[in-house]
């Protein structure tokens, strides 16, 4: 009963169009006042506490490497390597560009970031070799997604907050999903380009490949520096963040010279006001997700679900189902930081691996970050490429399809997500 | 008043971005700290220095910088809900529901100031301190309702300003700070 009231009460106060965060703690407060005799003051109180964990703070950092990394030069290079290494092929320049979104993706923790680094200098540029405009919004667009499934991921430091999942294995579970991703949107770019004979470019030669490698490397290394440090246990996930903003500081302002010294605090303040917007929703959902297991909500509903002896595949459909709807309503770490809470107690109790369902819902979050209504990347690709929104929309659809199959993939065939995190961590669990 | 605002403002710009770096630096020195300590000249040096209070600083910092970040937040327009509805109302409508978003806001956030105020003012009398840097707590759990002042008052001057000018901040992320490319949506 309660809960039916909580969450009509949710739905209703965000339907009004108040921020997310805001919803959540007005409907937090609504329930302390009138119907529960927890205290009020836990709020003020949960309101500190529910932040006062190291792991969260993994997210500021990234953010902040983010965006020191997405000032063009990291991003350049990797597209001049890329290039250098698949740029003789069909539509060479646009399987270059989705390759340097996956380069970038292993160092960026968010994809709209990617589709900025990379599609600013790609888009324009494949429409001057000849590329449809269209074609190369929708590639670029689509293959910044991975940014979140590569990682480092801020959608999965979220999803292991709320779930209390090891973000390293997240992480590492992340990795073979983006890679076969990448391989699978570059081969279609392939035979599309094949088919509608698209550009290819001169091959370059090992010298150049070599030179482009050397001129990348400062990038290359800090996917050696964040992967490699979390899993050799040289640090936690969140230091790994901490170091990657001081060396994402250090190329942009002294070795490659993108940034200037006297820009670094108007970086500063867009990685802080992006954060906060973060971790303001996540202290007010861990106060919505405290107030649902305290009305024991989400064990009631796995108990609910497994009365009606739903099937594994019937409830990761559903989930799946859920999931792309709600990306139609909200951007992706709200999505994680509403519905995990109350989805994962179930897929635990049907037996779906954990990290498996991490990156079912980290690919979900990918879905829903190319379509409108409330897709960054596609905003993002509509104003880099200036185009206007439903055209745009054209452009991305039949990459939604390909997306939403490749869901169903990593769904139904789960060592995709579970093979290297089980032989990495030897004990699977 | 209006340099009250303009001060405000340039303190809120200054502590929000102040705190991400502090945070960053020691983070970075800790960890440096810690692989440094096999070198043995460097830790003849370092190793009458004890920094166990890293990871908890690094919290409080966030904690800060993410309270007050939010009311620059409210500023600047990011925070954003769902919208979809809003938009398919006829514009005098639409300017209801969008006023009544931000009182919303601005109520929210006025109650767990009173709300944190109170939980503060407890917090004085029983003279706890945190663990490792036995800071009192209730210095650092101020946050809570000096952040939430703040951005009460920034949701009540967006709401303000939307009554007079029709004109509500939006935030673009396509734009990023200081990228030579123009890339505004």
């Amino acid at each position: 009963m309660n809960g039916w009231i909580i969450f009509i009460l949710l739905i209703v106060l965000m339907l009004t169009g108040m921020p997310i965060s805001i919803a959540l703690g007005l409907t937090v407060l609504t329930f302390l006042a009138f119907m529960t005799d927890l205290p009020a003051e836990l709020v003020s109180q949960r309101l500190f506490t529910g932040l006062d964990q190291f792991a969260i703070m993994a997210i500021p950092f990234f953010i902040l490497a983010g965006t020191f990394l997405t000032h063009g030069g990291v991003a350049r290079r990797m597209i001049r390597f890329a290039t250098a290494l698949v740029g003789h092929f069909h539509g060479g320049l646009a399987m270059a560009g989705v390759f340097a979104c996956a380069l970038f993706a292993a160092v960026s923790g968010s994809s709209p970031a990617t589709v900025v680094a990379i599609g600013t200098i790609l888009i324009p540029a494949m429409e001057k070799q000849g590329y449809p405009r269209k074609f190369g919004v929708g590639a670029i667009g689509t293959a910044g997604a991975l940014g979140i499934l590569i990682p480092p991921s801020i959608v999965m430091v979220i999803y292991s907050v709320s779930t209390n999942t090891s973000v390293g294995k997240l992480f590492i579970a992340g990795v073979v999903p983006g890679i076969l991703l990448a391989a699978i949107l570059m081969g279609i770019t392939w035979v599309i380009a094949r088919r509608r004979d698209y550009p290819r470019m001169q091959r370059a030669s090992l010298k150049e490949i070599w030179s482009a490698f050397w001129d990348a490397i400062w990038g290359l290394l800090l996917i050696v520096v964040v992967i490699g440090g979390i899993y050799g246990g040289v640090f936690t996930p969140t230091e790994a963040a901490a170091v990657s903003a001081v060396y994402a500081f250090v190329i942009a302002v002294f070795v490659y010279r993108d940034l200037k010294l006297s820009d670094v605090p108007k970086v500063l303040l867009a990685s802080a006001n992006m954060s906060a917007m973060l971790l303001y929703i996540i202290t007010n959902a861990i106060l919505f997700s405290f107030l649902l297991t305290s009305e024991n909500i989400p064990q009631a509903m796995a108990q609910w679900i497994i009365d009606k002896h739903l099937s594994v595949w019937m409830f990761l459909l559903g989930v799946n189902i859920l999931l792309l709807i709600a990306g139609n309503f909200m951007e992706p770490s709200s999505i994680v930081l509403l519905l995990a809470p109350i989805l994962f107690p179930v897929a635990v109790k049907l037996g779906v691996d954990p990290i498996h369902f991490g990156i079912i819902m980290t690919i979900n979050m990918e879905v829903g970050l190319i379509h409108p209504p409330v897709g960054l990347n596609l905003y993002v690709a509509s104003g880099i490429a200036k185009m206007g929104l439903t055209e745009t929309t054209v452009a991305f659809a039949p990459w939604i399809v390909i997306m939403v199959l490749y869901l169903l993939l990593v769904t139904y065939v789960p060592q995709i997500a579970t093979w290297l995190p089980n032989l990495v961590y030897a004990r699977p669990g | 008043m209006g340099t009250f605002n303009r001060v405000l403002d340039h303190l809120e710009e200054w502590l929000v971005a102040s705190f991400m770096a502090l945070a960053t630096v020691v983070i970075f020195t800790s960890v440096l700290y810690r692989y440094t300590a096999d070198i043995a000249w460097v830790w003849n040096y370092t190793r009458h220095i004890n920094l166990t209070w890293a990871q908890e600083l690094c919290i409080y910092l966030f904690i800060w910088m993410a309270k007050f970040g939010a009311a620059y937040g409210v500023r600047t327009g990011i925070h954003v809900g769902v919208d979809v509805l809003v938009r398919l109302l006829a514009p005098p409508k639409r300017r209801f529901w969008v006023t009544f978003d931000l009182l919303a806001g601005a109520f929210f956030t006025g109650v767990i100031a009173i709300l944190g105020g109170m939980f503060v003012w407890r917090m004085v009398g029983t003279g706890q301190v945190s663990p490792d840097l036995e800071l009192p707590m209730w210095v650092v759990y101020l946050a809570v309702p000096l952040g939430s002042s703040l951005m009460c008052y920034r949701f009540l001057q967006v709401a303000w300003r939307f009554r007079r000018t029709g004109e509500l901040p939006a935030h673009s992320h396509a734009h990023v700070e200081g990228m030579q490319t123009e890339t505004r949506a």
